[in-house]
């Protein structure tokens, strides 16, 4: 069976669709799942940063288009943890349209029987790049954070995938911050789906361990002790089809979380 | 039967008619809709030079088109200078045939399934329904009347060409800018919507808007 095709994509920049990837990836793996994850990002690669891969990198996604490597398979970089996660870097010395969306399909299709999943790391905005990396794919994750303009450009990207005939995205509202939620000083959960109507498939919290893991390059799912880790811990297990109850302010309900709640009788 | 070699016949057409209303293209109910604009261009790109430019009216049934789908629609029949002057021209036999109101003679409704986004604009010469949201970015012209069964956030413009008895109904009601004809009016700053169906329209030269 072929494996799932999802782009991780936004719009907005810097509102953690690269840690999105390098997440649930890593995450999807624990779980023995053959993964993929493909840095679409051309001239602004930072997976490979995040993913602690930098130094292994010999061929890249320009590389395989215009096959100055052999195969697909000589520019796959093995994980450094896990057997079963691979990463496709993108150059770092070439423009978005180093690649066309042709060429991409054509990239996918070959790991597409081989892999269990291929996530794709789209750039921001919604040109060649956003094309580029939304051409094979089947099914997105966009990701906003809860501010205005993160979460209308979020909608212009729902309505683009429209038009390439991705019709059910899912959700992720990124850095939530509970407290200020509560404060009502930020939008929440039910204000961002009034607008965006489209499943929520998880809520990250705002979580300094999100920066300190990616100065690591070591995802923050493999630590227990992480909010956001557990957060997409959550998703990845909502991505294989387990019903996973969300929490909407206090995001979602940790290990300690759970204990406070059962202290106070809740 | 001769067969010219270079013609796959197996292939399905779309049928082009000449109603009195004019030149009218009917998409059929079955299939996916993707699957007949793959049908459109190839048609149309055998026709080319036949057909340059000018409107047509689309039939498209019950069908109901996503926004993207019109979008897609638009930008085949662009490829070919066509321009689409309205929607769904036939009279269709109602489940219901009260003998009441007929509704507009002009060119019919177009029916929106689903949430019209930031970025998307739709133009149709007649009256504009949707089932969905209109959220702020995205924006509605019709030469007829508005109907948003959601929430009208982004920017509404009904009777555009000159009508000025049309309306524009929302269930909730915050746009960020409607015009009626010639006429524009600002939401107030952090207009939220009443809970519930509102209104508005034209009186005097100015918009007003009403509880339904
Ligand atoms: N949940 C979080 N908590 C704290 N910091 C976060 C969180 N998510 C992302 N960040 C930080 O935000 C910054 C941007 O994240 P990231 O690089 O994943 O965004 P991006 O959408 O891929 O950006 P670009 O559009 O530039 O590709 C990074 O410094 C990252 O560490
Ligand atoms: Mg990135």
């Amino acid at each position: 069976m072929a494996g799932r095709v999802i782009v991780v994509t936004s719009g907005k920049g810097g509102v953690g669709k690269t840690t999105t990837v390098a997440n649930i990836g890593t995450g999807l793996a624990l779980r023995h799942k053959k993964v993929v994850m493909i840095d679409a990002d051309i001239g602004l690669r930072n997976l490979d940063v995040v993913m602690g891969l930098e130094n292994r990198i010999i061929y890249d996604l320009v590389d395989v288009a215009e096959k100055t490597c052999r195969s697909v398979h000589k520019a796959l970089i093995k994980d450094k943890r896990l057997s079963n996660l691979f990463l496709l870097p993108a150059a770092q010395t070439r423009n978005k349209d180093a690649i066309s969306p042709e060429q991409m399909v054509a990239i996918v299709d070959e790991l597409k029987e081989e892999f269990d999943y291929i996530l794709v790391d789209c750039p921001a905005g919604i040109e060649r790049g956003f094309d580029n990396a939304v051409a094979a794919a089947t099914e997105a994750i966009v990701v906003t954070t809860p501010e205005v303009s993160a979460v209308r450009d979020a909608d212009r990207i729902i309505g683009l995938l429209q038009d390439k005939e991705i019709y059910d995205p899912v959700l992720i509202l990124n850095r939530l911050r509970p407290d200020m939620v509560r404060k009502g000083d930020m939008m929440d959960v039910d204000d961002i789906n009034d607008i965006l109507a489209i499943k929520l498939l998880g809520i990250v919290p705002d979580d300094e361990e999100i920066i300190i893991s990616t100065n690591k390059g070591e995802p923050a799912v493999l630590n227990n002790h992480s909010k956001a880790g557990e957060a997409f811990r959550n998703i990845v297990r909502r991505m294989e089809g387990e019903e996973v109850p969300f929490m909407s302010v206090n995001g979602e309900p940790g290990l300690f979380g759970r204990f406070l709640k059962l202290l106070n009788g809740k | 039967m001769f067969v010219p070699a270079t013609q796959p016949v197996h292939v399905e057409q779309l049928v082009f008619k000449g109603l009195k209303q004019g030149l009218t293209l009917f998409v059929p109910e079955k299939e996916s809709f993707v699957y007949w604009l793959e049908v459109l261009d190839r048609q149309l790109d055998q026709a080319k030079g036949f057909f340059q430019g000018g409107a047509i009216l689309v039939e498209l049934g019950e069908r109901q088109l996503t926004p993207g789908e019109l979008a897609g629609l638009k930008k085949i029949l662009a490829k070919y200078r066509i321009r689409i002057k309205g929607f769904n021209p036939v009279q269709r036999k109602k489940l219901n045939p009260r003998p009441e109101k007929q509704l507009p003679a002009s060119s019919g409704v177009l029916l929106i399934k689903g949430t019209v986004r930031n970025g998307q604009r739709l133009e149709h010469e007649g009256d504009i329904v949707v089932k969905g949201d209109l959220n702020p970015g995205g924006e509605l012209v019709a030469t007829g009347d508005i109907i948003v069964l959601g929430a009208l956030r982004g920017i509404a413009h009904a009777g555009a060409g000159g009508n000025v008895k049309a309306e524009i109904i929302a269930f909730t009601l915050a746009p960020v800018q409607l015009r009626i004809a010639h006429i524009f009016s600002r939401a107030p700053e952090g207009r939220k919507g009443q809970h519930g169906p509102e209104i508005a329209y034209i009186k005097g030269e100015k918009i007003v808007v009403e509880r339904l």
